[in-house]
This record gives structure tokens, C-alpha cells and sequence, in this order.
């Protein structure tokens, strides 16, 4: 498996019109659900706000990153929203968000090895101002998957 | 110059690895050698060799938790920081570490 791989086209939404963190979250939390991820969207939803709760999870350049381990994910995924205008959020530049990766980890990731170490390289991916840059201009789920290629 | 490093984040699965990339490339981008080893929810990889360490100017610690082997570190010039801040301003941070080798 490559790191693109980890990109789902089912749980990609572009061109969101999302106003707020929460309404962003809840319709990514429903694609992650839909798909077989998740088990349920309340208990996921409050392990990933306990993560925020923490410290920001907007690490600059308009992205996002909220995510938390929890014991209401069946499988290790991401889903990923690309938003028209920016969402204010608690970011590390000030600045608001577009590109919001919601991460879903469970707390017992036993024989999970080869995804996790997937993610990580995904994650790693995150850092890299090109990636992002390709990420916020993406249109379509498959733009997204070709910005983690 | 040589720097090695350490990203650890509470939940070990994206902070961790977004600062070893933004390090990495921060460093290699300022003409020094890197490397930043990642402890995360699927362990330590990219683990720091015992050359690499005892070659390295200084030591990066990004780490929002307690890192294990702290001690192969001993008597070495440690710059610790949030790992935020390694995710905010990877650069500067860079820089930082140049200027404290420099007044050595």
C-alpha cells in the first residue's frame, strides 16, 4: 500500500460550505460512520473534543488536524474536508481553516502495525507546505488522493 | 552543522510526524544534516543511532511527553520545545539551534 492509500474517495468531501468546527466535524464524523470506521458519531465526537480540548489542532496554513484516539473506531482511517471559505478554528498562525483531516485511530490498534505506520506517513505528509498547497486547491476527491501521491 | 532530534506528541499519531517533516525539511533547507527520530502510537522509528548522536552539534526534543531514552542524550546541548512549535515556526527553531552552536 502507498500513503495515498489511506485516502478514501467515500470519506473526501471538496467544495464544503461548512460555517462553523462543528458543523465540519459532524459531516465528516457521518462520512466516517457511513463507511464503516465508525461506530458511532456521539462517542466519537467526544474523544475527538477532548483532543481539542488539549491544544489546537489548527497547525497553520489553513489546516486542521482534530483527531484523538477512540474506542468507537472499528477501522484506522481519515476523512478529509476541504472547505470554500475559511472556519475559525484554534490555529497555531491565528489564522482560520479550509482543509480539515479528521483522523480516526482506535485505542486498541493491536495487528493495526502496517496502517498506523501508513497514517504516519500520512500525517508526515501534512508537514510539507507543497502537499497543502495541493490539498486547499483540490476540487475533488480524487485531487485530494493526487495531493498525497 | 549536525542535528539530531526526538518529535513526541500526547497522542502519538499527528503532531509527532508533522514536526519531524517540517524539522527535517527546515534543516535540510538551512544546508544542515538532520534527523529526527518519531515516538508515536506505533513506537520509535527512525531511531537515532549511537553515531548519529554522538556525531550530532546539538539535540532537538519536540516533545509534548516524556521521551524515552532521554539519557543517550547526556552532555549534549538540548533545545526542548513544544512540539507546536516546532510544527509552527520550524525555521526559526532551526535558526535558534545554529546560534546556540555558534556560541559555544
Amino acid at each position: 500500500m502507498e500513503v495515498k492509500d489511506i485516502v478514501d474517495l467515500k470519506t473526501v468531501k471538496t467544495n464544503m460550505n461548512a460555517k462553523t468546527k462543528d458543523e465540519v466535524l459532524n459531516e465528516l464524523a457521518h462520512l466516517l460512520l457511513e463507511n464503516g470506521y465508525i461506530t458511532e458519531i456521539d462517542g466519537f465526537m467526544r474523544d475527538i473534543y477532548a483532543r481539542e480540548a488539549e491544544g489546537q489542532t489548527g497547525i497553520g496554513n489553513y489546516i486542521a488536524i482534530p483527531h484523538g484516539k477512540s474506542a468507537y473506531v472499528k477501522n484506522i482511517g481519515v476523512a478529509i474536508g476541504i472547505n470554500k471559505e475559511e472556519i475559525p478554528w484554534e490555529t497555531l498562525d491565528g489564522k482560520g481553516v479550509k482543509g480539515i483531516i479528521l483522523f480516526a485511530v482506535g485505542n486498541d490498534n493491536e495487528g493495526a502495525n502496517s496502517h498506523l505506520k501508513l497514517l504516519s506517513l500520512f500525517a508526515r505528509k501534512l508537514g510539507n507546505d507543497e502537499v497543502v498547497k495541493d490539498l486547499l486547491h483540490s476540487n475533488s476527491s480524487a485531487d485530494v488522493m493526487e495531493a498525497f501521491a | 552543522m549536525k542535528i539530531v532530534g526526538v518529535a513526541a506528541c500526547t497522542v502519538g499519531i499527528a503532531h509527532t510526524y508533522i514536526a519531524q517533516e517540517k524539522l527535517e525539511n527546515a534543516g535540510k533547507a538551512a544546508g544542515h544534516e538532520i534527523a529526527i527520530e518519531t515516538q508515536g502510537t506505533i513506537g520509535t522509528e527512525n531511531e537515532l543511532t549511537k553515531e548519529q548522536i554522538t556525531a550530532a552539534d546539538i539535540v532537538i526534543l519536540a516533545a509534548d511527553v516524556k521521551i524515552a531514552g532521554r539519557e543517550r542524550f547526556e552532555g549534549k546541548r538540548i533545545i526542548q520545545v513544544p512540539t507546536e512549535v516546532a510544527v509552527k515556526s520550524p525555521n526559526k527553531l532551526i535558526e535558534k539551534a545554529a546560534e546556540v552552536i555558534e556560541k559555544k
